[in-house]
Order: C-alpha cells, then sequence, then structure tokens
C-alpha cells in the first residue's frame, strides 16, 4: 500500500522540471568545483570538496528542492489530501511521501558524493575506491537526514514554508559548535566529512545521531500529518 | 449507515449544534447555505471533522477506522486530486487505494461523459473538470458506499451537469447513501429522497416529499410564466394585473413571474389571463420558495 502511495510523490519528483534544471545547477557547481580541485592538484582535493561546497552548501538546497518536489511546494496536509480523499490513511500517505523523498534524496546525496571523491581526488586523499564508498555512505546519510528534516519543517506553514525556517535554524545552530548544534544534520555531517565534531563527539556517534534524527524527524512529520 | 446522534462540532466560522441523523441507503439532501454549516456536516460524517459532542456511527464505526475510510467518498467544491499524475493514473491509484478491481478509466470516466479526460494531467483539469473526476470515482468505486457532496451542480462541468442527478441515484439504488449540500431547493427536490433544512448550524426542518419540500413556502407561491415574446409578454401582465389571486407580477423580456398565497389559485389564473390576452404561453412552471423563505416557514415564523 506505502509503495503504491508513494507513486504520486515520485511522479512530482520526476514530472517537474523545475527541480530537475534546480539540482543540474547544484550537481554542476559541486562537480566544477570538484573539477578545479583535480586540475589544481589540491592534496586533500576530495576532504575540501565534500566539507565545504558539498556538504555545507550544495546538499542541505539540494534536499530541500527534493522535498519541495515531493509534497508538491505545499504543506504535508495539503499535499496528501489527495491520497487521504481516496481513504488513505494521513499518516500512511505522509510516511510514503516522506519515504520517496528520502530515498531520492539520499540516492543523489550519496551518488554525488562519490563522484566528487572520484573527481576532486587528491594525492593525500585515501584510495579512491574506497573513499568513493565512505563518501557515498557518509553523503547518503546525510542526506537522508537533511530530508527528514525538511519534510518535518514542511509540516509547518500554510504552504510548508517552514522548510525554509528549518532551512535557516539548520545554518544558525548548526555552524555553531554549541549543544544546539547536536540537533541540526549540518553538524554532524560537518564531522563525518572530517571537519570540526560538535561536543568533541566520535564519528559514529554522529552516524547515529543522523540516524536518530532522520528516524525521529520523520515520526514527527507524520504524526503532525494526522492534524485535518 | 450514517448515524448522527446529538451531534455538535466546530470549526472556524463554521459551528453545527445537536445534529441528529439517521440515513440509510439513498439521496439525502442538506438544504442550506455553507455558512449554515452543511460542508462542517459534510466533514463530521466523512471524519475530517471532529464531532465536540454527540456520537458519530458511518457503516457501522467511525468514520476514521481504517476499514471505513476507503468506503467514504467526499467530492468537495474544490476537489484535491493527485496533480502530478494523468487522469487515468490517478483513477488507478484510487481504485489500488480502496481496493477496487481494475478498470479503464475512460469506463469510469463515461458515467458522466467525461470520458475525453483520460489522457490529461490533472493539473490541467478546470474546477468543474476536476469535480467530475472525483465525482467519477466516487460513483463508479464498488467499494465507495458512502458519497458526500458539495453543491453537485455547483462549478460542474457541462458535459457532466446531465448526468449527475441520475449517476448519484444509480449509486444510491446499489444500496449507497448519497449525502448532498446545497443552498437551492431546486436541486434538492432533483435530486434527493429526503430533505434536512439547516440554518445557523442547527436542523430546523426535515421532510421526505419534494411537494414538502415546496411546502415549507407555505404563504407564498410563485409561477413562471414564459411568453413567446416581451410583447405577449406584456399583455399577459395586463391580464394577471386584474386577477384577485395574484399579489404581486414580474416582468422581464418574455418571462413573467407571478407569486400568490394559493398555488393552485395562481395556476389558474395564469391560464385565465393566457387565455384574455390571447397570448402563446410556451411554459408555465412552478417555483420553489426562497431558502430563506423555506427556512423561516419551517421554523414557524411569521
Amino acid at each position: 500500500m506505502i509503495a503504491s502511495l508513494g507513486r504520486l510523490p515520485a511522479a512530482r519528483i520526476l514530472r517537474s522540471s523545475r527541480v530537475w534544471i534546480t539540482l543540474g545547477a547544484w550537481c554542476s557547481l559541486v562537480l566544477a568545483f570538484a573539477g578545479v580541485a583535480r586540475l589544481e592538484g589540491w592534496a586533500h582535493g576530495a576532504d575540501r570538496v565534500l566539507g565545504s561546497v558539498y556538504g555545507a552548501l550544495a546538499l542541505p538546497f539540494i534536499a530541500c528542492a527534493l522535498v519541495r518536489a515531493a509534497f508538491g511546494g505545499r504543506s504535508m496536509i495539503s499535499s496528501t489530501a489527495p491520497l487521504v480523499a481516496f481513504g488513505a490513511s494521513p499518516w500512511r500517505a505522509a510516511l510514503a511521501s516522506i519515504g520517496v523523498a528520502t530515498m531520492a534524496t539520499a540516492l543523489l546525496g550519496a551518488g554525488l558524493a562519490a563522484l566528487v571523491a572520484l573527481v576532486a581526488h587528491g594525492v593525500a586523499d585515501p584510495p579512491p575506491g574506497r573513499d568513493a564508498i565512505v563518501s557515498a555512505y557518509v553523503g547518503g546519510l546525510g542526506a537522508a537526514a537533511y530530508a527528514t528534516w525538511f519534510a518535518l519543517g514542511t509540516t509547518f506553514g500554510r504552504r510548508g514554508g517552514g522548510r525554509i525556517l528549518f532551512l535557516a535554524l539548520d545554518w544558525l545552530l548548526g555552524a555553531a559548535g554549541g549543544a544546539t548544534a547536536l540537533a541540526t544534520p549540518r553538524a554532524h555531517l560537518r564531522n563525518l566529512l572530517g571537519g570540526v565534531s560538535p561536543m568533541n563527539m566520535s564519528e559514529r556517534s554522529s552516524a547515529i545521531a543522523l540516524v536518530t534524527l532522520a528516524a525521529f524527524c520523520a515520526v514527527l512529520a507524520a504524526r503532525l500529518a494526522r492534524r485535518r | 449507515m450514517i448515524l448522527l446522534e446529538g451531534v455538535s462540532a466546530q470549526r472556524k466560522p463554521w459551528s453545527i449544534h445537536d445534529v441528529t441523523i439517521d440515513w440509510r441507503p439513498g439521496v439525502h439532501a442538506v438544504v442550506g447555505t455553507f455558512a449554515d454549516g452543511g460542508p462542517l456536516l459534510l466533514g463530521v460524517i466523512v471524519g475530517s471533522a471532529r464531532a465536540r459532542v454527540g456520537r458519530v456511527r458511518v457503516l457501522d464505526g467511525s468514520p476514521t477506522d481504517a476499514q471505513a475510510r476507503t468506503r467514504i467518498a467526499r467530492v468537495p467544491v474544490d476537489p484535491s486530486l493527485p496533480d502530478a499524475l494523468r487522469v487515468d493514473e490517478a483513477l488507478a491509484l484510487a481504485a489500488v487505494v480502496r481496493g477496487d478491481p481494475s478498470e479503464p478509466a475512460e469506463q469510469r470516466l463515461s458515467v458522466l461523459g467525461l470520458e475525453a479526460l483520460a489522457r490529461r494531467r490533472v493539473s490541467s483539469l478546470s474546477r468543474g473538470e476536476a469535480r467530475g473526476v472525483a465525482l467519477a470515482e466516487a460513483v463508479t468505486s464498488p467499494r465507495v458506499c458512502v458519497i458526500v457532496v458539495e453543491e453537485p451542480f455547483v462549478s460542474s462541468d457541462s458535459r457532466a451537469a446531465s448526468h449527475i442527478a441520475e449517476a448519484l441515484r444509480t449509486k444510491s439504488r446499489s444500496g449507497s447513501a448519497v449525502v448532498v449540500t446545497t443552498a437551492s431547493l431546486r436541486d434538492a427536490g432533483d435530486l434527493a429522497d429526503d430533505y434536512l433544512l439547516m440554518r445557523g448550524g442547527a436542523v430546523v426542518g426535515r421532510t421526505t416529499s419534494v411537494r414538502a419540500l415546496a411546502g415549507f413556502g407555505a404563504g407564498e407561491a410563485r409561477r413562471v410564466i414564459i411568453a413567446r415574446d416581451a410583447a405577449q409578454a406584456r399583455g399577459l401582465v395586463a391580464a394577471l394585473a386584474r386577477s384577485p389571486d395574484v399579489a404581486g407580477v414580474e416582468l422581464d423580456a418574455n418571462t413573467v413571474r407571478i407569486r400568490g398565497a394559493d398555488p393552485l389559485a395562481l395556476a389558474r389564473a395564469a391560464g385565465q389571463a393566457a387565455v384574455q390576452a390571447d397570448v402563446d404561453v410556451v411554459e408555465i412552471r412552478g417555483e420553489p420558495p426562497s431558502l430563506d423563505l423555506a427556512r423561516a416557514a419551517a421554523m414557524g415564523a411569521p
């Protein structure tokens, strides 16, 4: 049933030219930086591009664009209303949309991270094959966390404008190193990509935190979708 | 099938108070404007609005139960359809969610004469077309046993308008309960088997016949007479003005509207005037009372 309910958010993503243009632009930007790193011969090219342009800038916007497309640019309740009108439970309809948005973002995030690791590979980076696999895992995990984070934002505002608020919160809280950073995907993703760790957390703890954050945001967003 | 006992609910700016209903299969009309709470009552029936007081049972359970949910369809004035899909894809998705057998979209849409919409993107549909698709989905789903429709003839697609009444009656004959809200006594009379008059969120009258519905306007009957042309209509007005049974006359091109206390005397006066003025009458028909008049009569107001 949930797979059937996923047809609508999948069609919204696949048939929206706007989202493809946005994704194309962000991916091109990231790959252009990766190309520059390769041409300039940066020793830690993959690390630097993944930690800066990819993780800190492009991935949040890519996730935000994909979530926006999956929900048709509307709020959670409004975007799942057509499925609920056919008799689907609001909870399942919301979970299906969140699932599709999360899978699409995770796949793109993982693929793009792996590509960056290969293109921007420098002499001081780990072996390219292993680095691409680890980058794909980190990128996919971070992207999934961002997708559910923005899905939770979609439950706020008449047209799901809470997404922008959550983007701003991620920037403001995640950039700081305090305890509030622990609640954002940015701080944990930065840690996994070799940047500053929040509250001196280990990479393993940040990975667990991202999984927990993703699950919490997904369940809370689906629960909030029942308010209709 | 639909049982409401002493139900009160509120969704700003509307509310309903102490509504008791026991509807079986058939077409039931809730007569009143939006402000009278008809759409909120439908919301309570489909489970999208919560009753603050009272008991709501639809299909022997709560309307939000997983089993009941797929057997209830709502067609609001502005229906919500899967925007990114084509109409045939949307109907296929609806069939999967409801648990219906797969059926060609053209066949399902043909009940309202809308088969040409099958390959259109839902986002390209006008409001009337979207309402037609939502209604076709509801009436052709074998699983759906309760259909609620807001203002069935408002913003309806011109191709579908002539099929709506028959489609709803056919569905009700198959053992379903169809509930329509309308502010038009004429639409209610055309569609429904029984009528619930609402005002300010309260039920002010109930009846089971068109005759009784018209009777809510007791004390004032209305007739419309259509003459062949405006000149003949003027001659008719002059003849009608002399009749003691006619309390008022209005002329609009070749259409004459008359009102009086007794519907039979009014019809007789119209006939006599047509003979006296030697006018070719195209049509004489009764007009239902206005909604305000019907509600005032139902409440026993002078």
